[in-house]
């Protein structure tokens, strides 16, 4: 069974059909791409899935359950979660901190507890921290955990939003332009950090992206979206020479 | 990141609450007496001042909900309390006077928290600052109902039995700004001050907006009902001008000045913008010249300041001792422009210092915003390795800051 099932999701804007129906399915452990032009509905498919909108029509299937129009939190709670294309972190809050409210959805104790600074939720807190500085580490992180998240240079900001993710256990990771504004150096270890987080933590990934070596690098298949239809799917391999994608995306240079 | 000890835990709670508990009665017994009776109340609003600074300070600074009406959550806690100690615990207030003031605060919080649930619930699940709207509208609506219900006093008010205790309302002073300062402590703080800032990643992190935005806006007004309560025992006399829009908006204004979102500065600010319009009540009669050249004065200074801030990048040291410096002249400048102005016969006409009061206000919140927009504190908060720090030891690693 699948893990994410879009059933002829669509959302219209007014008069503009941002996402027309369009339709896929990830299997657990995919690493799976969306691509296309700007302004394809790249952005807007997450945001269905992550209940930022309701979709206008078609279904929305994740882990067996219709999600259709279900709001965010709970969607988070269910195990989807995203970053952001213009990253939205805490900016006041220290790295440290963006990650503990990643992982604070699955608390246990109430706030009565924090409220009294009782034992109970004191011991949550350090445990929360812990498994936050461990993400911190993972992304490569932890010498800046104290560190305001404003004050941290564009890549380290873009790896925290993955830390701060991962912190809520999520099932499915949606990343939407990780790589974006990275140098080459940084979008190699990305990639290996991509790589690391579905096969070590097992986490299933969809990725928007726009550097097509990237892309085409890291995912095992891809869909390509131009004004908010599906215009292919596919390995990458297949994407890359089908002639509908190169005349609306690619061009000539891929 | 330390492992939690119980042992140790206990220990400093158990002293940080028996500490509190002797400070407040220490308090209360030393401003004992007929001969103290001004500062007595004095001291009891600057306690009631914090209390409802603080706690706006968890709606709007640490939650980011924009509420401009707290003085209505204050009032329903003054005339629950009020109405309350006049009819039906008429025999306890005068049998058990201390008893019934906690008490009182109980059913005032309880009447404000109610009163904040009722209008958080649909002014907070919407997106917007609507909440902005309607405690404003709260503020008026609580007021007329007042000075319109017969059984309220109408625009006169309402006489209730006289307590007096700065034991109680030092102690809910430091209890709201405990209860804030746990809060921010824990990983359910994170969430709130995650909250403001930035809604839609909040929500992608699985936080609860509105459950959470709720529950900052029920807490805050449940503390400024605990102070309506005290204050109207304090004063025995509750009536509508008490908690007009100017008494939400002179909360407001601690909070912003204070630095929104930080507790230390909230409560600095409280006591001090209680304090200085409540002494410049005493200000003698002065000559017009005067005032003029201090406010010449302190334009010049700020002038002088914020070039400063715009084009100095040197030295810490060398920006104090010009910083000092600007004030200086600032303050020279007051005196000899006072000396001056009062020479000229336009200017040497009498006028009450008093009526200085409110002008303060605005020029303080004027000059903060020119000069430090985030307010005296900013983000941050009072800790001890701040202190140490500052009297140039080397701080202990902390554990991450909260
Ligand atoms: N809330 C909204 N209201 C109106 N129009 C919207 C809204 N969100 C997105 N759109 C429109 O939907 C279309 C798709 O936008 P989307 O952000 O999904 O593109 P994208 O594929 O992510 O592009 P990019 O590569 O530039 O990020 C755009 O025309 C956009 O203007
Ligand atoms: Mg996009």
């Amino acid at each position: 069974m699948s893990l994410l099932k879009l059933d002829q999701a669509t959302i219209k804007f007014g008069g503009l059909v941002a996402v027309n129906s369009v339709s896929f399915e990830l299997e657990k452990g995919d690493l799976f791409g969306l691509i296309g032009p700007n302004g394809a509905g790249k952005t807007t498919c997450f945001n269905i899935i992550t209940g930022v909108y309701a979709p206008t029509s078609g279904k929305i299937n994740f882990d067996g359950r219709d999600i259709t129009g279900t709001p965010s939190n709970r969607i988070a709670q269910q195990g989807i979660c995203r970053t952001f294309q213009n990253i939205r972190l805490f900016h006041s809050l220290s790295s440290l901190e963006n990650v503990v409210v990643g992982g604070f959805l699955r608390h246990k104790t109430v706030l009565g507890s924090a409220l009294c600074y009782l034992p109970s939720a004191i011991k949550e807190t350090d445990e929360l921290k812990t498994k936050a500085l461990e993400l911190l580490e993972l992304v490569d992180l932890a010498d800046v955990a104290n560190t305001r998240s404003r004050d941290l240079p564009y890549g380290k900001q873009r790896r925290l939003e993955i830390a701060r993710a991962l912190a809520t256990q999520p099932k499915l990771l949606l990343l939407d332009e990780p790589a974006a504004g990275m140098n080459p150096q940084e979008k190699m270890e990305l990639l290996q950090m991509v790589k690391k987080i579905r096969d070590v933590l097992g986490v299933t990934v969809l990725l928007i992206e726009h550097d097509m070596k990237f892309v085409m690098n890291l995912c095992e298949r891809i869909l390509v979206l131009d004004h908010g239809e599906e215009i292919a799917q596919g390995p990458p391999a297949e994407i890359r020479s089908n002639p509908k994608v190169i005349a609306a995306y690619l061009g000539e240079a891929v | 990141m330390t492992q939690f000890n119980f042992g140790k835990w206990f220990g400093t709670r158990a002293i940080s609450i028996l500490v509190a508990l002797i400070f407040c009665f220490l308090l209360d017994k030393f401003m004992q007496g007929a001969d103290k009776s001004y500062g007595r109340f004095l001291m009891s609003l600057a306690g009631i001042y914090v209390t409802l600074a603080v706690s706006l300070n968890l709606i709007n600074g640490i939650t980011g909900q924009f509420s401009i009406g707290h003085a209505a959550f204050y009032q329903i806690g003054a005339y629950t309390g009020a109405v309350l100690a006049a009819n039906k615990f008429s025999a306890l207030a005068a049998s058990k006077p201390l008893l019934w003031l906690l008490l009182s605060a109980l059913f005032g919080a309880i009447a404000a928290g109610l009163a904040g649930l009722v209008v958080g619930i649909p002014s907070l699940r919407l997106k917007g600052d609507y909440l902005a709207v309607v405690t404003l509208g709260i503020g008026e609506i609580v007021t007329i109902i007042a000075k319109n219900q017969k059984s309220l006093g109408e625009a006169y008010g309402l006489s209730t039995a006289k307590i007096e205790s700065i034991f109680l309302i030092s102690l809910l002073a430091i209890t709201c700004i405990a209860v804030c300062r746990n809060l921010l402590k824990s990983a359910h703080g994170l969430a709130f001050l995650a909250v403001r800032e930035d809604e839609v990643a909040s929500a992608a992190m699985g936080v609860n907006l509105t459950r959470i935005k709720v529950t900052a806006f029920v807490i805050g007004s449940a503390f400024a009902g605990a102070a309506g309560a005290l204050y109207a025992h304090t004063k025995a006399f509750v009536s509508p001008p008490d908690f007009s829009m100017d008494v939400s908006f002179l909360i407001l204004t601690m909070v912003v000045l204070g630095g929104t979102g930080s507790i230390t500065g909230t409560t600095i600010a409280a006591v001090v913008l209680f304090l200085i319009p409540e002494k410049m009540r005493d200000l003698p009669y002065v000559q017009m010249g005067t005032p003029l050249g201090v406010a010449i004065g302190i334009i010049v200074a700020v002038v002088l300041l914020r070039k400063i801030q715009e084009s100095f990048h040197g030295a810490g040291s060398v920006r104090l001792a010009r910083n000092i410096g600007s004030v200086g002249s600032g303050a020279v400048v007051a005196f000899i422009m006072a000396k001056l102005l009062v020479m000229v016969p336009a200017f040497q006409g009498q006028i009450n210092g008093a009526l200085f009061r409110m002008p303060v206000l605005a020029i303080t919140l004027v000059v903060l915003m020119l000069l430090r927009p985030q307010g005296i504190f900013g983000h941050h908060e009072f800790s001890w390795s701040w202190v140490q720090k500052l009297l140039g030891k080397k701080a202990p690693e902390t554990e991450v800051a909260v």
